[in-house]
């Protein structure tokens, strides 16, 4: 593109182009980021279905439906 | 690589204000602007923090509300978008690399946005009088929550302040659109660049929101204010508000967007990783906006379930974007931190400029709107926003997105900005690091104390939720233990407010200097080239985007005004079944249901 | 050192929002601790982090990643 997005970076120690680049990382942290997801779900899921009233009150164990 | 180290003097400085001078003028006093709304809301919210909990009470009660419409209107509007049409115009400008096309007609819109909140903020502060003086007839205060729907009602200066405002709005992005098709002329056959086609995209689906509630304060509220008509229908102003309402929000969040793709991977020492994604996700946001207001209406009743079904289904797919945007800028981050030679799965993330504020307050940003992005499912949920509706806990939500996630990334910005604007360097950068910090500490006791109070039914909107024989059940810890986390937060946030003016005024009274950066924003990965031509057609877009609107909302409208008048039930004469025959909504309505 | 100091002092910041929802984690599992226990959770928590933040890498001991810019 034009000078408008040219870098200059003093810690640049290499230059990774499109095809060198594979953001593993990234799909990693995406993927705890579901994970947290999916299990708050879950948790939402006793707590409002199962849960004795609408809303979170009482022993742990009824509002996860155990007792 | 060759590079020069910051501090040595180069020979010719390249910063905004010596590429715009003109255009830097304007952007700096509208970031002031915003500042200043920022500050005194801020300070209004550490007194709410601190009455609500009953740590300290100087103001009496019923002035709660006063102060509450003044944190509301002066945070999530005038200091958001007043930083928004600064950061708009910075990027079309950069980007298209030449001024707007007449800077006078940018102080014109910049000045009528300013009398606009200024009118805005004497109704509302005239609410602290012991007698307010009468105006127009009828006694000045504007005690109606940043919500301002029926049946609270304000003096009409109230009104007219907000109708300046937003043609303010209007006519800056007519500025922009101006600005983009005189390089158009100049350039015809390049691709929009990336930064402008947001501003445009963004702009765009503010056209299609603020129509609803221009037609609401114009229409319904300013004369009932007036005394022209009688009454209103307050469900349809209510409906109006929120087909304003949601999309406002992602009014306030694009500029934060923005920021997030073009000026985080640079930060980081990387690139953008895709322009094509980044155009995609733009596009969504202008599409499906606006036609999922009603799930901020899920508990009105008069509304029927379909249509709400309809708007959380829409909601559900608005969730693509942002995960999108996750996945694009974390990618881009550790593109940079690889360039600056991180290494390993999770190793990288120890390569990033943490000691950057601009880049360390973007970053936690972002990650306080992951969090936010759970609550927001819960929210989104037609059942489960049934537990959680009207309480505290929404309150938590959104101090997490245009709490933080906006206001964190505009305070970040803002070191990058006002430097470029002034050519002054940066104050002290180890106390912006320290105030970014802060910020996320504060909001962190802050919003998980509201998120929790919440659940266990504790109203927002309240300024005593102490209540006699009844106690509040907390799952866990006790309710004083939880106000005074709230508490807490407050006051950290606030004090971290302050360092960020402080910071903010010490830099803007500072001596010039030759070592400000080039005004520059990311690169790309994938470019511009990579992307379908197809996503530049901003008539196509807006055409479907119109449609969308059409259908979520023209069913819901016809059967609000159906049911309770145009202008309030037993009103009669502008009856909408004189003009559609009754029984083709009744079945219409039947199949929705 | 092992991290940047602007890095160790982001995760100090990320461990408040660590230890305000492991506290309501806990208490799920009938576990309850008091405000001042957490505060102590917090403070192991932050000493152990400069610990490990300051101590040598194996081999080549204290040639920490300079802290920059
Ligand atoms: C110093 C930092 C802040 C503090 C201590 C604070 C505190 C509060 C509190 C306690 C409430 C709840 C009032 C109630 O439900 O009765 C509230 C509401 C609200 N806050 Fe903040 N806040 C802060 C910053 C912000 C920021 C930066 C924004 C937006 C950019 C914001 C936007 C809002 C909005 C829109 C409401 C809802 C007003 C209403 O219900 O009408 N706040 N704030
Ligand atoms: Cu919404």
């Amino acid at each position: 593109m034009s000078s408008k997005t040219e870098q200059r970076e003093p810690e640049h120690v290499q230059t990774l182009g499109h095809e060198e680049y594979d953001p593993i990382g990234t799909a990693i942290l995406i993927g705890i980021y579901f994970l947290i997801l999916v299990l708050l779900w879950i948790f939402m899921y006793f707590v409002e279905f199962l849960g004795n009233g609408p809303t979170v009150v009482g022993m742990a164990l009824t509002v996860v439906g155990l007792a | 690589m060759a590079t020069s180290p910051p501090t040595e003097v180069t020979a010719m400085r390249n910063a905004y204000v010596d590429q715009f001078p003109d255009e830097a003028r304007v952007i700096k006093a509208a970031f002031w602007s915003s500042f200043i709304a920022l500050a005194i809301g801020g300070t209004l919210g550490l007194v709410q923090a601190l009455h609500r909990t009953d740590v300290f009470r100087f103001i009496q009660s019923p002035d709660y509300y006063t102060v509450l419409t003044a944190h509301g209107v002066l945070l999530a509007i005038t200091f958001t978008i007043f930083f928004l049409v600064g950061t708009f115009t910075w990027a079309v400008t950069t980007s298209l690399d030449r001024g707007v096309v007449d800077v006078r007609f940018t102080w014109a819109w910049y000045i009528m946005m300013v009398i606009g909140t200024v009118l805005v903020a004497i109704a509302i502060f005239s609410g602290f009088l012991e007698s307010a003086p009468s105006v127009l007839g009828s006694e000045l205060n504007a005690d109606v929550l940043f919500t301002f729907y029926a049946p609270l009602e304000a003096h009409p200066i109230f009104y007219i302040g907000l109708v300046l405002f937003v043609v303010g709005s209007w006519l800056a992005g007519v500025d922009w659109f101006r600005t983009w098709l005189a390089w158009r002329s100049e350039n015809p056959d390049e691709r929009i660049p990336l930064p402008t086609f947001m501003v445009l995209t963004t702009t765009l689906f503010w056209y299609i929101c603020t129509f609803g509630v221009a037609l609401s304060i114009l229409v319904f509220l300013l004369p009932w204010s007036l005394g022209i008509t009688e009454s209103v229908n307050p469900l349809l102003t209510r409906t109006l508000f929120w087909y304003f309402g949601h999309a406002v929000v992602y009014f306030w969040l694009m500029p934060a967007y923005m920021m997030w793709y073009i000026m985080l991977p640079k930060f980081s020492g990387g690139k953008l990783f895709s322009d094509p994604l980044a155009r995609v996700v733009f596009v969504l946001f202008l599409l499906l906006s606006t036609p999922l207001g009603i799930h901020h209406q899920y508990l009105d009743p008069g509304i029927a379930e379909g249509y709400k079904f309809i708007a959380m289904t829409n909601t559900m797919f608005l969730l693509l974007p942002s995960l999108l945007t996750a996945f694009t800028v974390v990618a881009s981050m550790e593109h940079g931190a690889r360039q600056r030679g991180g290494e390993g799965y999770l190793g990288w993330l120890k390569a990033l400029p943490w000691r950057n504020p601009i880049f360390t307050g973007m970053a936690l940003a972002g990650l306080m709107f992951a969090a936010a992005g759970f609550s927001g499912m819960i929210n989104a949920g037609m059942n489960i926003n049934y537990l959680v509706h009207n309480t505290w806990w929404v309150v938590g939500h959104f101090h997490l997105t245009v709490g933080t996630a906006v206001a964190l990334t505009f305070m970040a910005a803002s070191y990058w900005f006002i430097p470029q604007l002034t050519g002054k360097e940066l104050w002290n950068r180890s106390v912006a690091l320290g105030q970014v910090l802060l910020w996320f500490i504060g909001m962190t006791f802050m919003s998980n104390a509201m998120h929790r109070s919440g659940l266990f039914g504790m109203p927002r909107r309240t300024a005593e939720p102490q209540y006699q024989g009844f106690d509040f059940e907390p799952a866990v810890g006790t309710v004083g233990e939880i106000n005074m986390q709230v508490a807490l937060g407050g006051v950290i946030l606030t004090l971290s407010l302050a360092l960020f003016l402080l910071n903010m005024i010490m830099t803007s009274i500072g001596d010039d200097s030759e070592s400000i950066p080039d005004n520059t924003y990311a690169g790309t990965l994938s470019g511009a080239e990579d992307s379908p031509r197809i996503l530049d057609n901003l008539k196509l877009w807006t055409a479907i985007a119109v449609v969308l609107v059409i259908i979520a909302y023209t069913l819901p409208l016809a059967s609000i005004i159906d049911a309770g008048g145009l202008f309030g039930p037993g009103i009669e004469g502008v009856r909408l079944s004189t003009w559609v025959d009754p029984a083709v909504i009744e079945s219409l309505g039947e199949v929705i249901r | 050192m092992r991290i940047s100091k602007g890095a160790l002092l982001v995760v100090v910041a990320l461990l408040v929002p660590f230890v305000v929802e492991f506290r309501t984690a806990l208490s799920w599992f009938g576990i309850k601790l008091t405000i001042l226990e957490s505060l102590a959770l917090a403070g192991v928590l932050v000493i152990g982090l400069l610990l490990w933040a300051v101590w040598p890498e194996n081999g080549n001991g204290g040639t920490g990643t300079a802290d920059s810019s």
